[in-house]
């Protein structure tokens, strides 16, 4: 007689558990999840007294000034047709250098605007040309140095261009290769690198006159970027990995290549960044990412900033991003996992922090979830990192995952932030799972080559162990697991539910990766480096071309049985839409249409931008999910 | 008797019409039904083909639109060994392919190309020609790469399509057909279609690339045959031969009086035909099957008129005879009826007349009133009990009844009411007998009434006799009376029926054994009759005996 009276105890334990997590979590809207910054792209002029941003007017970004002095805004461009480039930048004059990419004609247009009169100047518009800002200088204001591929759009050539008149002069030209031009305190470009594609080489001249000389080789294994020269002798600072594992900052001397000495190197991760001021020729700090994004400062003035600002914006990840010259006035980007960001003014003398704007203000970050830094064991033993987000609510256990694979399997992985993509699934009730496989990026150079020719195989392995680790730590509930991502993860989707059908219920793609020979064929022959490493990356086609045919989601849909739902931009220029047309049209003939949901979208490139496009690509990721695998039954 | 003719109708030739009439829709209904059966069968036969065309053709659409596509996967990648491959599953697939060519292209800036157009040359890197073996393959390398039309012909397109395709939109399906296919009679090329940034970077390589670097390109020639293709002539019935025939083929003579179709053969087929034959019995065979069922629906349905045409005959028969009956009855009726009344009105106005009546007259006047009183009593008994019997309204009161002293009772009251009548009879074996002592009892009037009716004035004998016999009780009434003709026997328990002779002139109505048929057969029994003519009849009624 007691067993129904427990039951039934047994029960009403479960719906007030239910009832308590259903309570606790407030479905937002994928709208808020996925806005538009209302204002963005934030700088400020070298003089400190105006800042600028990108604002839409009628749905296009255009370029606002704020007046510091009477904080009066401004709107200094109105362009209906399309928007203002984010890449602008200040002259020394209060002037803003802006362009315009008239995408229907293939055509950049190059403006100036006052930040007093407001006055709009056309300085040029060519053709296929693209502009971006090198160097300025405060003698020369009119004067400043951009790279521009005018003379053959295949190159960059570096030019000094005369703002008023739009006077270009030839400075330096591109013989085919150059890529970064690195000018030294006096704008004097010196040192400079040119790649292949793969390979970077690192030439070095001592004045204008002397022709360059390489210096330093790497291949796509090794890396070396130099920062700026250190004003003592021909040293300059540079990141690099030659001859360790993680990258670290050293100097270098210019003249032979020969690295002098380490000036900061880290165990737990790759240094990414070394912020460089121009003013102070110093290195201010380098950052890494190690589970959460770290920093080291090397200058004291500016730790003392930085800790100021990590005290107002406690428990914020915070940036500067501008800066004017007096190094007075900043700039200040702060966000966390679960803020997407906002922007601060903060005034050194005064020591005050005023807030210009959020990126998006719809979302409180307490109805957001953490995202935890995780790492698991692979099945052979190398540690894999990532990320994992569990939704709000007293339940830990036994929640429905889904798991992301990032895109580009070689050059990326997930980082620690605002992803709006995570935090709309935790809100909806799953777990989200990233893993950073081996080739993630980040992690030193071993990690990184320890997925050379395991796409199909370890860097698989890597994401399947950590769904199964999941589940040995009972996070993930097993009966309901999911698998989505874009290109390369598209493709990791598509191999979980093809050869491990018994842990995936269904797979989303976005943009997805389902040929490797075509992926390979990226790689043009007469780029003979970026060939090599591509076989040496994924495989040869010709010798591997059984092992490529065997991992290729095209050429096994009948391995594929889980319901689908895949999104294409038509104009994705890497993409073979009939491929992939006729691999759905497969796929639906085989499992019937129900079950692959197919969404190709005539005006979207691989990322969708369309915000239309957006909501409607969540709306049915949320209603996929919650018909194959629904948080509460 | 002269009766009316529009009292009751019947009317044979309407039956006849009617008849007449639904065998002629019948026949026109089967001739109907057969020619439009005819009728589709032939176009059926036009118009069926293609079914089979569809199924005929399937693996070949198969190839085309998957297989030949998958090349485009490879990106160019295939080589001898990736090639042989996919040509084994290809032969194994699609019996029809009887070789394949495999053409390991290049795409490159140098200039000795088989085609060259904007400083990018095409050429044969190699060349390999498959052929299907009893279970294997065989592949072999081609040496001489010179002279090969195919090959060339796409290539043209292909540096056409590099140099002058719009590369910033997708390039439409027509483009890209007429650039990456090329269907030829009896053979398919293919080469693998070229992404848009594929172009762009070919483009460049153009312009910039060094001559040794060079692109892949896979293009292959599939050779079909077709008469191998496996024909499904999903419709035997209708063709009775089905032949791949090239497309001029047109048979003169013998086959003529066959019924032919033909439909043509897509893409690569284009030289060939499906060609369909039938002759003309064995359309005619499949005719008759199909008419067999709707024949048979029509010939249930007139079977079903016909039936339906004779219960209404027989109705309206039987209406008939019973209409009459009820006339004769009626006529019969107001005859006997007259009688009596007449006689009872010559006395009633001979009593009222001026005249004194003697002593005797009014006597006489006395007992024939009486008399015809009692006779008039009598009919309207009779006809009562009658028509109550015949609807059954009546309940049997079974009691039980000495048979002996039932017989008896019967025999004492004739004595008195006839005194010249001789009445003997005899019981045996039965004592009681279980039954309606009022319905019997009429049973046994109505005999001794009759027996004493129709016998001679000095032959005025009945006898009667009790017998029991396996489960019934037999009562036999035999008389030495006028008899009973043969030719008679059968109509005398009919209603209103009498023979006619001297002995029935006045008092009978011919009821009387109409009444015992009806009783006897309500008491479950029977009543049969032997006679012969002046010697004498016996009724024996045979009744189910209960105890």
């Amino acid at each position: 007689m007691l067993k129904p009276l427990r039951i039934l105890l047994f029960i009403n334990v479960i719906i007030a558990l239910c009832a308590c997590n259903w309570h606790q979590t407030k479905l937002i809207p994928i709208t808020d999840f996925f806005k538009t910054a209302e204002k963005s792209t934030f700088r400020i002029s070298p003089d400190g007294k105006y800042i600028s941003y990108l604002k839409p007017y009628k749905d296009k970004q255009n370029l606002f000034i704020q007046s510091l002095a009477d904080g009066k805004e401004r709107m200094a461009t109105s362009f209906l047709d399309y928007p203002v480039g984010r890449d602008y930048f200040w002259t020394y004059n209060n002037k803003i250098v802006f362009n315009q990419d008239i995408i229907a004609l293939d055509e950049y247009k190059m403006f100036t605007v006052d930040a007093t009169t407001l006055k709009v100047h056309k300085i040029f518009s060519q053709e296929k040309v693209r502009i971006t800002l090198l160097n300025r200088n405060k003698e020369e204001p009119d004067m400043i140095s951009i790279r521009i591929n005018k003379r053959d759009p295949a190159n960059l050539d570096i030019y000094r261009l005369n703002i008023i008149t739009g006077e270009l002069i030839p400075y330096l030209v591109n013989p085919g290769n150059m890529t970064d031009w690195y000018p030294d305190a006096n704008g004097k470009i010196r040192l400079v690198t040119t790649s292949d594609g793969v390979n970077k080489t690192i030439l070095y001249r001592p004045d204008n006159n002397t022709p360059f000389k390489p210096i330093i080789e790497n291949n796509f294994k090794t890396y070396v970027r130099p920062i700026a020269f250190t004003g003592e002798k021909n040293y300059f600072y540079a990141l690099s990995n030659v001859n360790r594992d993680k990258t670290a900052l050293v100097e270098i001397n210019a003249e032979d290549g020969k690295e002098m000495k380490v000036i900061f190197a880290c165990d737990n991760g790759d240094l990414q960044d070394a912020e460089y001021s121009k003013n102070k020729h110093r290195i201010e700090f380098v950052s890494w990412e190690a589970a959460k994004p770290q920093k080291h400062f090397l200058d004291s003035g500016m730790k003392a900033i930085y800790n100021k600002l990590l005290t107002a914006l406690k428990g914020n990840q915070v940036n500067i991003i501008d800066r004017d010259s007096a190094e007075n006035k900043f700039i200040v980007f702060s966000y966390t996992d679960r803020n997407p960001g906002s922007y601060y003014l903060y005034e050194n003398t005064t020591g005050t922090l005023a807030k210009l704007g959020d990126i998006n203000s719809s979302l409180k970050p307490d109805e957001l979830c953490r995202m935890e830094p995780i790492s698991f064991k692979a099945s052979d033993g190398m540690t894999i990192g990532g990320y994992l987000t569990l939704p709000l609510g007293e339940k830990k256990t036994s929640l429905p995952l889904v798991v992301m694979p990032h895109d580009g399997v070689f050059g990326q992985s997930s980082r620690w932030r605002y992803d709006p993509e995570v935090q709309f699934l935790a809100n909806r009730g799953y777990a989200v799972l990233q893993v950073n496989y081996r080739g993630s990026t980040g992690y030193g150079k071993d990690f990184y080559s320890a997925g050379f020719k395991e796409v199909g195989g370890k860097i698989q392995e890597d994401i399947t162990d950590g769904v199964k680790w999941l589940i040995r730590t009972r996070v993930a509930d097993p009966k309901k697991i999911a698998i989505f991502g874009g290109g390369f993860g598209g493709f990791s989707a598509l191999y979980g539910v093809s050869f491990h059908p018994e842990l995936y219920n269904c797979a989303i793609v976005q943009h997805g990766l389902i040929n490797f020979f075509t992926y390979i064929k990226d790689a043009p022959p007469f780029q003979k480096p970026f060939v090599k490493m591509m076989y040496e990356m994924v495989g040869d086609p010709e010798a591997d071309a059984n092992q490529l045919r065997a991992i290729s989601p095209v050429f096994h849909t009948d391995k594929i049985k889980a319901p689908l739902l895949i999104f294409q931009g038509a104009k994705d220029d890497r993409a073979n839409i009939s491929e992939l047309n006729q691999f759905v049209r497969e796929l639906q003939k085989q499992n019937g249409n129900a079950m692959v949901k197919y969404f190709l979208k005539p005006n979207e490139r691989s990322v969708f931008r369309i915000q239309s496009n957006r909501m409607q690509m969540y709306t049915e990721i949320e209603k996929f999910l919650d018909n194959n695998m629904p948080v509460n039954p | 008797m002269n009766r009316p003719k529009s009292i009751y109708r019947k009317n044979f030739s309407l039956i006849i019409i009617f008849l007449v009439l639904i065998s002629v829709i019948f026949v026109l209904a089967l001739i109907v039904s057969y020619n439009l059966n005819q009728k589709y069968i032939e176009d059926a036969f036009a118009s069926k083909k293609i079914d089979v065309l569809e199924q005929t053709i399937k693996p070949y659409n198969s190839l085309f639109q998957n297989k030949i596509p998958e090349i485009t996967s490879y990106q160019g990648f295939l080589d001898s060994a990736s090639a042989a491959k996919y040509a084994d599953a290809v032969f194994h697939d699609f019996p029809f392919v009887t070789k394949i060519i495999f053409y390991d292209a290049r795409i490159s800036n140098q200039k000795n190309s088989t085609v060259v157009r904007n400083n990018l040359g095409i050429s044969i890197n190699a060349m390999y020609q498959f052929v299907p073996e009893i279970g294997k393959l065989s592949g072999l390398r081609i040496w001489n790469t010179t002279d090969e039309e195919d090959f060339k012909q796409m290539a043209v397109k292909l540096s056409d399509y590099i140099a002058f395709s719009d590369t910033s939109k997708e390039s439409p399906q027509d483009e890209i057909f007429k650039t990456f296919y090329d269907v030829k009679s009896d053979k398919i090329s293919y080469s693998n279609i070229l992404r848009r940034t594929d172009i762009k970077t070919y483009r460049e390589l153009s312009k910039n690339g060094n001559p040794s670097s060079y692109y892949k390109q896979n293009m292959m020639t599939f050779f079909l045959n077709p008469y191998l293709l496996r024909i499904r002539n999903l419709h035997k019935e209708l063709y009775q031969d089905v032949s791949i025939q090239p497309v001029v083929y047109d048979p003169l003579g013998a086959e003529n009086d066959n019924l032919v179709t033909e439909v043509a053969l897509p893409g690569a087929f284009a030289d060939f035909k499906l060609y369909f034959s039938s002759t003309q019995n064995y359309l005619t065979t499949e005719t008759n099957r199909r008419f067999m069922p709707i024949g048979a629906l029509v010939l249930l349905i007139y079977g079903f008129l016909v039936l339906v045409g004779w219960l209404i005959y027989r109705d309206l028969n039987f209406n008939i005879k019973l209409f009459k009956l009820q006339y004769d009855f009626i006529n019969n009726f107001t005859h006997e009826f007259k009688t009596p009344v007449s006689v009872i009105k010559i006395a009633g106005s001979n009593l009222s007349g001026d005249s004194e009546l003697t002593e005797k007259q009014r006597k006489q006047y006395g007992r024939i009133l009486n008399e015809e009183a009692d006779n008039l009593n009598d009919l309207m008994n009779k006809l009562l009990s009658f028509t109550q019997l015949e609807n059954k309204s009546i309940d049997i009161k079974k009691e039980e009844i000495n048979v002996g002293d039932f017989v008896n009772r019967y025999k004492e009251t004739f004595k008195i009411k006839y005194p010249d009548f001789k009445i003997s009879c005899g019981v045996h074996g039965v004592q009681s007998f279980y039954t309606d002592p009022v319905l019997l009892g009429s049973v046994f009037q109505n005999m001794i009434e009759n027996a004493y009716k129709y016998s001679h004035p000095n032959k005025k004998v009945l006898s009667i006799n009790v017998t029991h016999e396996k489960r019934n009780i037999i009562f036999s009434f035999a008389d030495k009376g006028i008899g009973i003709q043969k030719n008679e026997l059968s109509n005398i328990f009919g209603k209103f029926y009498r023979i006619e002779n001297q002995y029935n002139q006045n008092g009978s109505v011919g009821l009387g054994l109409a009444f015992c048929k009806e009783l006897v057969n309500f008491m479950n029994g029977e009543i049969t009759v032997n006679s012969k003519v002046n010697v004498g009849s016996e009724f024996i009624i045979t009744l189910p005996y209960e105890n």
